[in-house]
């Protein structure tokens, strides 16, 4: 809804016709977030290209069948040539098949469910405990500051891909943690939140930290509010563009991560298509068959991409100073 | 049974080698105590056929350009290249051009050949005594230089079972020799015996002469001279390797301390073998045409393999070679390729004692509804497998009495008649085993666990999508195929239901070793386990028990082929794949592999153009 500021004014409120610049509308801050945004092409591509490939992603039983491509598991080894090597892309098979003779461009599809899930539910759950944890610390401050940001710092220190890995055989056959954490998918993402919560927690930290002596804290903790209150109904809302923005380049970080775990065996198995596995199975025969490992590589590349551009996007249209 | 672990990944490490042949052994009257091949019949030789590339079999052993330096690329390095604890393929391409065993093979032979041995072994006294005579003129290299006696033999053979040199067989095919193992710690075992410098004579406390003759050609029995080698092995562990001196046509380049470590073996980097230049020739039936080999360590396979085809004076030495390398060689450079028959075989382990597979039925339906050539193909096809029909594989006695390359037939075996696959006996199969359906329905979960890598990966995969479509639920775990051996396969407690990454690698050609410890229920063991279904069937454990002492070459391989077929009739695992080994060699190099050895080039009988 458009006010003009005339309006918002008490009648009788005087002479106020020098505050009349008729024609000019207020507008919301998310009308002026989208104004700022829609002027980024790059941007506005790059979530077309997110959204193409959520839908893809949610119909790809759907996709694939329109298409005419067989399933992604669907084994054909009359596909590959004497030697095993698989056949490259044809109109039947326009990604070219693999050492199973498994459709490439259809284990494509279906793998961006699994980069999709584990970019979206790994960075939302990080996203969770970073902003709970951080928050916690910067408004307390003190020594809770200080055991929670030297318990980042720790988290931080481990080296996530040897984590991974150690995690990734732990976990493989039965799970791990009493059977929390199951192999496969499940892994991957507990793996990736263990890696990737700290950063969105040092990020809200700082920001509480400055953010507890404003005057609007000060007003509610006079008015009586309790912490909770402060800190989720007062302060979290105040940080909701960093923590969209810094949310938004941590998919593409955690997808990434994703491809490297998938990459080196840990987390999503066989016949469960992964961009990363895929690269991984193509890397003995990339000289013989090219296609098995650039189309997977391509649409990570592409879907990194478009998340750290969108991400961009969002930063500079939430937060037009830095922009500036 | 020798390690290839690698990429063929027959075998898991020493320590299940230590477990080899827990039980019994082979005997026979006095005579060669060779257990060869039987290559003869028109299936054999179907079997050994390389589809007109160049094989071991087909490679002149003579007439070789003398001279000139042989580089050799490997990704990976050695283990142990001291003889007496060397158990793994690309190590054994050194240590049998560096050290001469008493017997030793020909590359295109699994027959003993007499090496530093005068003659045949002698077995007497009911079996319980083996008598070998040494050649004389034979020499260590610098810095002993003096002739090589018995007692070099004695002192090699009995610090196999010092702790701090750990031979991983020497439990196995020595361990009637009385003395052993009770006595492990390397001192000298009463029933070695050395009449004279040139005679050594085994006293056994069982009648194993036949095992213990066969086992001679291992390289545990290369001499090592005591008294330069003891303060040696007096570390913990052992560093007579940094040390090692030759008796075989190459030696480790050293200094005149004798050091070999840092000069002519550098960990990681580098291998380089010069003449010995105290071995004779005369007493020594190897050509060793090369003057220098020198081996670099190092880099990817992949990038490895192009190198060598597109180079000269250059050959790749691996477990594998890299599958694109071998289609490009067959494509393009033929002549540079050498296929060699006899590199082991592979299974799928399926577990006989827990889950689903406890049903003989539904082993033999998996059986039937596997397509086993898409198993091979996806490791290269025809021109590196044969489709596995049995457990008896090309180049081991009893082959052929197994059935050759057909493998048993007729109605009981009609799960083994189409090799791609037949889902209506599979259905069969299942129905017999009381799912009317012919599909499975039962509830139990189907773990597969194998290894990671091409194309153990690809072959789990088409396992799995085979047990999905026969109904059964599955969950397939990938993972190192050390793991895979050590944590899983390897442990009966697991239950792994399904191991579709194993395979074996005798150590010479008697069926003994290729199916007593895989087979055997006596063996089955909490870890390092290599019967991997447990299979524990007391007709087929007396009839092994039996064959270990049937006499005669051909009596035995009749003996093992019928156990074979018991084997297959019980489908206690499935056998998929009879391996060959692809060698590929620079455009001027005259390479010569082995059949045995996993199919390594041997540098003895390598030359350049």
């Amino acid at each position: 809804m458009s006010t003009s500021a005339v309006e918002l004014l008490p009648s009788g409120a005087g002479d106020l016709s020098f505050l009349d610049v008729g024609g000019i509308e207020a507008r919301s801050p998310l009308q002026l977030f989208w104004q700022r945004f829609r002027r980024d092409r790059v941007a506005l591509v790059s979530l077309g290209f997110i959204v193409f490939l959520l839908i893809v992603a949610i119909a790809a039983p759907l996709v694939v069948s329109v298409l005419g491509l067989p399933g992604p598991d669907v084994q054909n080894l009359n596909l590959t040539d004497s030697f095993g090597s698989p056949l490259g892309p044809s109109w039947a098979h326009p990604f070219g098949v693999d050492q199973l003779g498994e459709d490439v461009m259809s284990r494509v599809i279906y793998g961006a469910r699994v980069s999709l899930e584990v970019g979206i539910i790994g960075t939302g759950i990080s996203t969770v405990i970073g902003v709970v944890v951080g928050m916690v610390a910067g408004f307390y401050r003190g020594w809770v500051d200080t055991l929670l940001s030297r318990f980042m710092d720790i988290v931080l220190s481990i080296p996530i891909l040897l984590l991974g890995l150690g995690l990734g055989a732990a976990c493989a056959l039965r799970g791990c943690v009493k059977g929390l954490v199951q192999p496969g998918l499940a892994t991957i993402i507990f793996i990736i939140c263990i890696a990737t919560w700290p950063y969105m927690g040092r990020i809200v930290r700082g920001l509480v930290l400055s953010m507890r002596e404003r005057e609007f804290v000060e007003a509610s903790r006079a008015l009586g509010a309790s912490d909770m209150r402060i800190m989720f109904r007062e302060i979290l809302p105040n940080l909701t563009a960093p923590i969209i923005v810094y949310a938004s380049l941590l998919i593409p970080t955690n997808i990434l991560l994703e491809a490297s775990l998938s990459f080196l065996g840990v987390g999503i198995h066989p016949p469960t298509p992964s961009w990363g596995a895929m690269i991984a199975q193509a890397t003995p025969i990339f000289n013989t068959a090219w296609w098995f490992m650039v189309f997977p590589g391509l649409a990570l590349l592409l879907t990194v991409l478009a998340f750290n551009l969108l991400g961009d996007g969002l930063q500079d249209a939430l937060n037009p100073r830095n922009a500036q | 049974m020798k390690s290839i672990r690698s990429v063929v990944a027959v075998v898991l490490a020493a320590g299940l080698a230590l477990l080899l042949a827990a039980c019994g052994s082979s005997s026979s009257s006095s005579g060669t105590g060779s257990s060869s091949s039987s290559t003869s019949s028109s299936s054999a030789s179907a079997a050994l056929s390389t589809g007109g590339y160049k094989s071991p079999l087909t490679e002149p052993l003579t007439g070789g350009k003398r001279g000139g330096t042989l580089n050799v690329l490997q990704e990976i390095d050695f283990e142990h290249l001291d003889p007496g604890i060397a158990y793994f393929s690309v190590d054994y391409a050194v240590v049998f051009a560096t050290q001469r065993p008493l017997y030793s093979q020909k590359p295109n032979s699994t027959e003993e050949s007499p090496d530093m041995a005068e003659g045949a072994p002698e077995i007497s006294d009911g079996g319980k005594t083996v008598t070998v005579h040494l050649k004389e003129g034979i020499h260590f290299s610098p810095p002993v230089n003096r002739e090589v006696t018995s007692e070099d033999v004695a002192y090699a053979i009995e610090r196999g079972t010092n702790p701090d040199v750990a031979n991983p067989y020497v439990g196995v095919y020595f361990k009637s020799i009385e003395g052993e193992p009770t006595d492990t710690t390397g001192a000298p075992m009463k029933g070695i015996e050395t009449p004279n410098k040139h005679e050594i004579v085994f006293h056994l406390t069982e009648p194993k002469g036949q095992l213990v003759a066969d086992a001679l050609l291992l390289p545990l029995t290369a001499a090592v001279p005591k008294e330069y080698a003891e303060k040696f092995d007096k570390n913990k562990p052992s560093d007579y390797a940094s040390y090692e001196v030759a008796t075989g046509p190459y030696m480790l380049k050293n200094n005149s301390e004798g050091k070999v470590l840092g000069i002519g073996y550098i960990p990681g980097k580098s291998a380089t073998l010069v003449r010995n230049p105290n071995w004779n020739p005369k007493t020594d039936f190897r050509p060793a045409y090369l003057n220098e080999i020198d081996v670099k360590i190092g880099g990817t396979s992949s990038v490895i393999g192009r190198q060598v085809l597109e180079g000269t004076n250059v050959v790749q030495n691996e477990s594998s070679v890299a599958q694109p390398n071998i289609r490009l060689a067959a494509e393009k450079f033929k002549e540079q390729l050498e296929i060699s028959p006899g590199g082991g075989d592979h299974y799928i382990g399926v577990n006989n004692v827990v889950g689903p597979f406890k049903s003989v039925d539904l082993r033999k339906a998996l059986w039937a509804g596997l397509d086993r050539t898409a198993l091979d193909k996806v490791k290269g096809g025809a021109l590196v497998t044969n489709v596995a029909t049995h457990f008896i594989y090309p180049t081991i006695n009893g082959f052929e009495q197994a059935g050759g390359l057909k493998g048993p037939t007729g109605p009981r075996f009609d799960f083994n008649e189409h090799p791609e696959g037949d889902m209506a006996v599979a259905e069969k199969y299942i129905k017999l085993a009381g799912y009317p359906t012919g599909k499975y329905t039962g509830h139990e979960l189907t773990t597969i666990v194998a290894s990671t890598g091409d194309p153990f990966e690809e072959q789990a995969e088409i396992v799995q999508q085979t047990l999905k479509t026969l109904g059964f639920p599955v969950k397939l775990t990938l993972v190192e195929t050390s793991t895979m051996y050590a944590k899983y396969c390897n442990v009966p407690k697991e239950e792994i239901t399904v191991c579709p990454s194993v395979g074996w690698i005798a150590d010479f050609a008697d069926p003994f070793t290729v199916l007593d410890i895989t087979f055997n229920g006596t063996a089955i063991v909490p870890t390092s386990n290599v019967n991997w279904g447990q299979t524990n069937v007391p007709k087929i454990n007396a009839a092994m028990k039996a064959a270990e002492n049937v006499v005669g070459k051909e009596a035995r391989a009749k003996a093992w082929a019928k156990i074979d077929e018991e084997l297959v009739e019980d489908a206690a695992a499935i056998p998929f794949d009879w391996d060959k080994q692809a060698n590929i060699e620079g455009s001027d190099v005259n390479g010569v592999g082995d059949i045995w050895n996993v199919g390594e080039w041997d540098y003895s009988y390598t030359s350049l153009k």
